[in-house]
């Protein structure tokens, strides 16, 4: 019975599962069918993961820096998040177009504007020198600590929405409860509001870190050229270089690392719900 | 109407019917200084019937400054239309068009490195040396699949204010305590990286490519690399090897002589440059396999890039410098300084080897990745 309510509403969906199919699903076939046909079939391209220090620093340093960014950004986020969730109806509006706003300006911009503060006379070295914290500049730009600055700034608001999303449909009336019961606000915090957020943070660590690990335009930016990650090798082999074997097995290799990620995190939580699918 | 729309008129109809054919109907048309932009498809050549050729470059000032060096005089000898498309022709994305069978280039600026990646992989036609002159162009940036558009170089590039004598050479470059500062250089090997390192070692500029053939010889320019690592930082973007200077991150390093130009010019000579020692290299013609105005037509257009008044016009814009030899006596005497074709500025540098090149570029980008990343 409801297989014939429901199976016309899947007519809806054909569209859509077509379009992801033509542009998205059959490009990605042929990246992963040319990381083990080009230049030569079979998995050679695949050994090179083993056998070439550079893409292992490549590798290693994407994860480090996604992992890194991941944790500074959901902290940060989570404050913002928090407060989000407490603030009065004025507030919120001013607050949530702050944080949308960075989401609306260009990547490069974004990445130009932490050159000009982070640069040795830049703003921010100015004003530590002018403070007396510092007698030299410090370097912030061109190496990791840069790339880190611009990186958790870009992923902030992906971070804040699905939290404070999360934050918003929770009940407020358990923490009064948990006052009413006697417990301090660290306790209630901690051991009421924080296990009730967890879904929120879980979501923002996902897409946080799989966003990282793809990035290119605030590394390469930052980076002055020596903060290479995954993307921009990539994109070097090829449109340089042209070993395309190998730009497109470490292509696949983001992929099923991104997949791996994922299938890990389904065995502790509940995805659809996470997602919204099931309530 | 005029006495003189009628005699054109009356040529066009001669042309039309055969009784005269183009080229004296050009010739008699331009003697009444009548030049038809057009020509109507009946009385073109064979290779003519291309609708328009698309010329690919990587944007900015270069779209308008090639459309008036190169694809006006194309169009009035040949009557078909050029577009300028300023989104870069990459190595990658040329390839992925012939592999897709879905070329819509026909003549791509591209460099060294395209001539030498895509040249084997049999992306390119090869280059019709009874259409393209290869008198025209420098010996060194001849090739069978690509040939030179016009010469740049990677030069020697510095802030006047940050030292009290103008440093000169590689070796200077590599003096940190003399010419305290940033360094930088190109992130690709192909950016006289190796060339600068190896000089600032003492080899000559006669024997870099024989030393960079062994294998000790490419052992010491990284290890020279190396050595001045923790100063560099190593540019993409050419825009970016100007911010760099301009934001006093860097105050000597090796970035193209037309950047360094611009620096200059925008900085009232703050930044400058020496030729000495610098590495020569050119962008190139190539013209993706099975492109659509057919490859005489491409060729046709190349030809007409290699006329020496064109050039000239294009160092006058941008810097770019002619790659004819016959254009360096054309060259107006204020923009000598700023031309690397001048036998004085010429005989100073090192012109990229493609011998070289061909058979190390992968090992040693790779093995330069390694070290700067």
């Amino acid at each position: 019975m409801m297989r014939s309510q429901t199976a016309p509403y899947w007519w809806l969906v054909v569209p859509a599962l077509a379009a992801l199919g033509v542009f998205y699903l059959y490009p990605v076939a042929q990246v992963l069918w040319l990381s083990v046909t080009e230049p030569a079939p079979g998995l050679g391209n695949y050994t090179t993961l083993y056998e070439s220090q550079t893409v292992r620093n490549v590798i290693w340093r994407t994860t480090w820096i996604s992992l890194v960014t991941t944790v500074f950004t959901v902290t940060l986020g989570y404050v913002v998040a928090y407060a989000l969730a407490q603030v009065g109806r004025r507030t919120l509006v001013i607050m949530l177009f702050a944080v949308l706003m960075t989401l609306w300006l260009s990547v490069l911009i974004r990445a130009f504007s932490w050159v000009v503060l982070l640069q040795t006379n830049g703003l921010v070295n100015q004003a530590l020198i002018a403070i007396g914290l510092i007698d030299r500049p410090l370097p912030l730009l061109r190496n990791e600590l840069g790339v880190i600055i611009g990186m958790v700034h870009f992923m902030l608001p992906l971070a804040i929405l699905p939290m404070y999303a999360n934050m918003s449909g929770l009940d407020r009336r358990v923490m009064q409860a948990a006052d009413v019961l006697g417990a301090r606000s660290w306790q209630a915090f901690w051991w009421v509001w924080f296990p009730m957020s967890r879904p929120g943070i879980i979501v923002a660590t996902l897409l946080v870190f799989v966003f990282s690990l793809g990035f290119f335009v605030t590394p390469a930016i930052l980076g002055g050229g020596r903060v290479m990650m995954l993307s921009e090798y990539i994109s070097f082999q090829f449109q340089e270089t042209l070993r395309w074997g190998q730009a497109t097995m470490l292509a696949s290799t983001l992929l099923l690392g991104v997949l791996a990620v994922l299938a890990v995190a389904t065995r502790f939580i509940d995805m659809k719900r996470l997602f919204g699918a099931r309530g | 109407m005029t006495s003189r729309e009628e005699k054109y008129l009356e040529l066009k109809r001669a042309h039309a019917a055969g009784r005269m054919d183009r080229r004296s109907f050009l010739r008699r048309a331009g003697a009444l200084g009548i030049v038809p932009l057009v020509i109507p498809a009946h009385m073109r050549p064979a290779f003519a019937n291309a609708e328009e050729l698309v010329v690919v470059n990587w944007g900015g000032p270069a779209e308008a400054a090639y459309m008036n060096a190169f694809g006006e005089p194309f169009t009035e000898e040949t009557g078909i239309p050029v577009f300028i498309d300023g989104t870069g022709p990459s190595v990658g994305r040329i390839r992925a068009m012939v592999e897709a069978n879905a070329v819509v280039w026909d003549v791509c600026d591209s460099g060294v490195a395209g001539a030498i990646n895509l040249g084997p992989g049999g992306y390119l036609e090869p280059i019709d040396y009874s259409i393209v002159s290869a008198e025209r162009c420098r010996p060194e940036f001849v090739w069978e699949h690509g040939i030179g558009n016009y010469l740049f170089c990677n030069v020697l590039t510095y802030n006047t204010e940050a030292f009290e004598e103008a440093p000169t050479t590689w070796a200077d470059m590599w003096d940190v305590e003399k010419f305290p500062g940033g360094r930088t250089m190109r992130r690709n090997v192909l950016g006289g990286v190796m060339e600068s390192a190896l000089q600032a070692a003492g080899v000559a500029k006669e024997d870099v490519y024989d030393t960079l053939g062994t294998a000790d010889g490419r052992a010491l320019a990284f290890e020279k690399l190396e050595e001045l690592k923790p100063h560099t930082l190593y540019w993409s973007s050419a825009s970016e090897s100007q911010q760099l200077y301009r934001t006093g991150e860097v105050t000597i390093g090796n970035i193209w002589h037309t950047r360094s130009r611009g620096l200059r010019n925008d900085s009232n000579g703050q930044f400058t440059w020496t030729w000495n020692q610098g590495q020569l290299t050119a962008g190139a013609w190539l013209v993706p396999r099975g492109n659509p105005a057919g490859a005489e037509a491409a060729m046709r257009f190349i030809a007409v890039a290699q006329e020496p008044e064109n050039q000239v016009l294009l160092l006058e814009v941008m810097g770019n410098g002619p790659i004819n030899p016959e254009a360096a006596a054309l060259v107006p005497e204020e923009l000598r300084a700023d031309d690397p074709g001048q036998p004085e500025n010429y005989d100073l540098m090192l012109a990229d080897s493609e011998a070289f090149y061909s058979e190390y570029y992968d090992e040693v980008q790779e093995r330069y990745l390694e070290l700067i990343s």
